[in-house]
């Protein structure tokens, strides 16, 4: 019975919708708009975390990175902008750096070091482009490929710079550069080795390596007047088994020597895929924005469509109740209606999110994802929209009295 | 319905029964102590000035008026008791309904108008349509099933309407002005047809201005401000009520409704 019911009101509702076109079509926009937003930002970063993550288990999962400052909870960093941690101090110290390398189980360390400076030969580099200085581990964890010449190692000299393919062609003009020299701060550095082109400027390094230049830890805390400023440490373990067990002893040796004070944080797994692009952060914070604006205004839009309808059709809720219906027959179908216009929208919006995150990853380096879980979201979103701003027309229409609308002159 | 096959409990008993609009100063009585009992298959034609509660009386007939003081009871139940959902059960089941203004839903085609009521008694669709489309062939418009109402005359539209309000097979028909505004041959064609449910041993009440109508009735009352003013009652022949031209009253009563309309 209620199934038939059901039926009845889909069919009701479609038969509605075809009758004022336009009105339905403009009403669905909203929530299009709104589900085609939520559908961009997820796909998005489920596709620049599975980047990182395919990076680390092609590393055989075995590595983690050590941050300052405490890991903040990902909802919080899609909506806040991170200036905390850009702008303050490094919590991480060179001796952390040997404290680290001393535990059990560590293969390797390695401390990233970014520094600020021009990088110049025949022309500029752009401003886009990374000094980081680190040791020759490295390599050893991030298994880097090289294009020509060799990565850092203890025998170089302190000059010896490694850089990215994109940043060989920006300032020498070309990808073969070994035995050039540029200018990095004002300081001359002589080239290495030339980086194999990676294209990911997303990772858990947080740095496009195409971009950058690599130079020693001890030339950069040099450059940096003798004070290190350590934005990151990787670590690679012997074995997956022992990662967790060095891990834990990691915490307790920091904890110890920063006095007891959490200030830094050990992420493993998918705790480094979070997305950490400032590109992605931007996407991410417009189009919520963008969401939550359309799915409110595009649900106040359904709420004043249904009330319109309901208005309109006072006469044939009148009629329906003498037929028969009962006030949750009458309820049921303007629901209905509300609801195949909001998942409607949020059908189009999904296509349309992709149609547009396809659009956009033309520009990046990464595929927006496609699962099951997105196009649940969205549908969840039509549906509680549909559901939430069709209620109240939809209890107002089932209250009518149905004398009062059947004789009603429109 | 097990109680209307009991053939000595009245279909509807009214008692007693008034219905105020508005409140204070604006109040307004429509409905002024009406008691009456109405027996299964009588034809009931109820006459009357505008105004003098006669649809009043049919909606609180056919449970669209609950807010009515006194006692009414169908088959033999007090309406007070019955639930607002079972209202409409009563409603989808045992009653029918033909407006004034015929009420057909104008974005539905005739055929889904037709088979409107049946939805609320879980027909599945294509049963629904065969349905319809069955008592729209005893109506001859099963050519004008997939006509839009704005399309038909006002005959066919009326046609339609009583189509509907037979589709579910009610026991009880409630017919408000069932000829409205159409020429006597239509008239006559309905009121041919309201007369073959009658005498199938359906209860019909019809509210009417045209005294020439009541001569298919059983049984005439006259209404004036809210309360009945004549009652032929009901004439039964070997059991079943029969049609009878009403009395002289009615007469008057039809010359009084001349009266008003000038």
């Amino acid at each position: 019975m209620i199934r038939f019911l059901f039926l009845n009101h889909i069919q009701n509702a479609y038969q509605s919708m075809k009758g004022s076109r336009v009105r339905s079509a403009l009403t669905m926009l909203g929530v299009t708009i709104g589900v085609a937003s939520i559908t961009v930002i997820l796909s998005l970063s489920a596709g620049a975390s599975k980047i990182i993550t395919d990076q680390i288990s092609s590393l055989r999962g075995n590595i983690a990175v050590i941050r300052p400052g405490v890991a903040t909870n990902p909802i919080t960093n899609l909506t806040q902008a991170r200036l905390g941690r850009d702008y303050s101090t490094s919590t991480l110290t060179e001796s952390d750096i040997t404290y680290i390398s001393h535990t059990p189980h560590i293969q390797y360390v390695a401390p990233l070091m970014v520094l600020s400076g021009t990088i110049k030969a025949d022309s500029t580099a752009p401003s886009d482009s990374i000094v980081v200085a680190t040791t020759p581990s490295l390599d050893n964890i991030s298994d880097f490929k090289m294009r020509e010449g060799q990565f850092l190692d203890k025998n170089v000299e302190q000059n010896a710079v490694v850089v990215g393919t994109q940043l060989s062609i920006n300032v020498f003009g070309n990808e073969s550069s070994i035995g050039r020299t540029l200018t990095i701060h004002g300081k001359e550095f002589t080239v290495i080795g030339v980086l194999k082109r990676m294209n990911d400027p997303i990772n858990y390094n947080s740095i496009d390596f195409d971009n950058a230049a690599i130079i020693s830890f001890a030339a950069g805390k040099k450059m940096n007047k003798n004070v290190t400023q350590i934005q990151q440490i990787d670590v690679k373990a012997d074995s997956t088994a022992n990662l967790t067990s060095a891990i834990g002893a990691i915490k307790t040796a920091l904890l110890a020597s920063h006095n007891g004070e959490n200030d830094f944080s050990v992420l493993t797994g998918d705790q480094i895929s979070q997305p950490t692009s400032q590109l992605f952060y931007m996407i991410a914070g417009v189009t919520t924005a963008i969401a939550a604006i359309s799915l409110i205004v595009g649900g106040i839009g359904i709420m004043n469509i249904m009330l319109v309808t309901v208005a309109e059709r006072t006469r044939e809720i009148g009629i329906r109740k003498a037929l028969g219906a009962s006030n949750s027959d009458i309820s049921w179908q303007f629901l209905i209606e509300s609801l195949a216009i909001s998942v409607g929208g949020g059908i189009f919006g999904y296509i349309f999110g992709y149609v547009v995150a396809f659009g956009i990853t033309r520009f990046l380096t990464f595929d927006p994802i496609i699962n099951w879980q997105i196009a649940v979201v969205a549908l969840i979103i039509s549906i509680f929209m549909g559901t939430l701003f069709g209620l109240y027309p939809s209890i107002r229409a089932a209250r009518k009295d149905p004398i009062e609308s059947l004789y009603q002159y429109n | 319905m097990t109680m209307a096959a009991d053939s000595s409990t009245p279909v509807i008993r009214l008692r007693g029964l008034e219905k105020r609009f508005g409140i204070g100063d604006a109040e307004n009585i429509a409905i002024n102590g009406i008691n009456l009992t109405i027996d299964k298959g009588e034809f009931v034609a109820i006459m009357g000035p505008s105004g003098c509660g006669k649809t009043t009386l049919l909606n609180i007939i056919g449970l669209l008026d609950r807010s009515i003081e006194g006692e009414y009871e169908l088959d033999g139940q007090s309406v007070a008791t019955i639930s607002k959902r079972k209202q409409a059960r009563i409603r989808s089941k045992q009653i029918g309904f033909v407006f004034q203004n015929f009420n057909l839903i104008p974005r539905l085609n005739v055929i889904e108008n037709v088979a409107l009521p049946l939805i609320y008694k879980g027909i599945t669709r294509t049963k629904r349509l065969k349905i319809a489309s069955d008592i729209l062939r005893n109506f001859h418009l099963n050519e004008r099933e997939y006509y839009m109402p704005h399309q038909l005359s006002g005959g066919q539209t009326q046609r339609v309407a009583i189509a509907r309000a037979l589709v579910n097979d009610p026991s009880i028909i409630l017919a408000d002005e069932p000829t409205g505004n159409l020429d006597s041959r239509a008239s006559h064609i309905i009121m041919e047809e309201l007369s073959d449910l009658h005498k199938r041993g359906n209860t019909i009440i019809m509210v009417t201005h045209n005294p020439r109508l009541t001569t298919y009735a059983s049984r005439v009352i006259t209404m004036l401000d809210g309360q009945i003013d004549t009652d032929t009652g009901s004439f039964k022949f070997k059991g079943q009520s029969i049609t009878l031209q009403p009395i002289r009253r009615h007469k008057r009563s039809s010359r009084q409704l001349k009266r008003n309309k000038k």
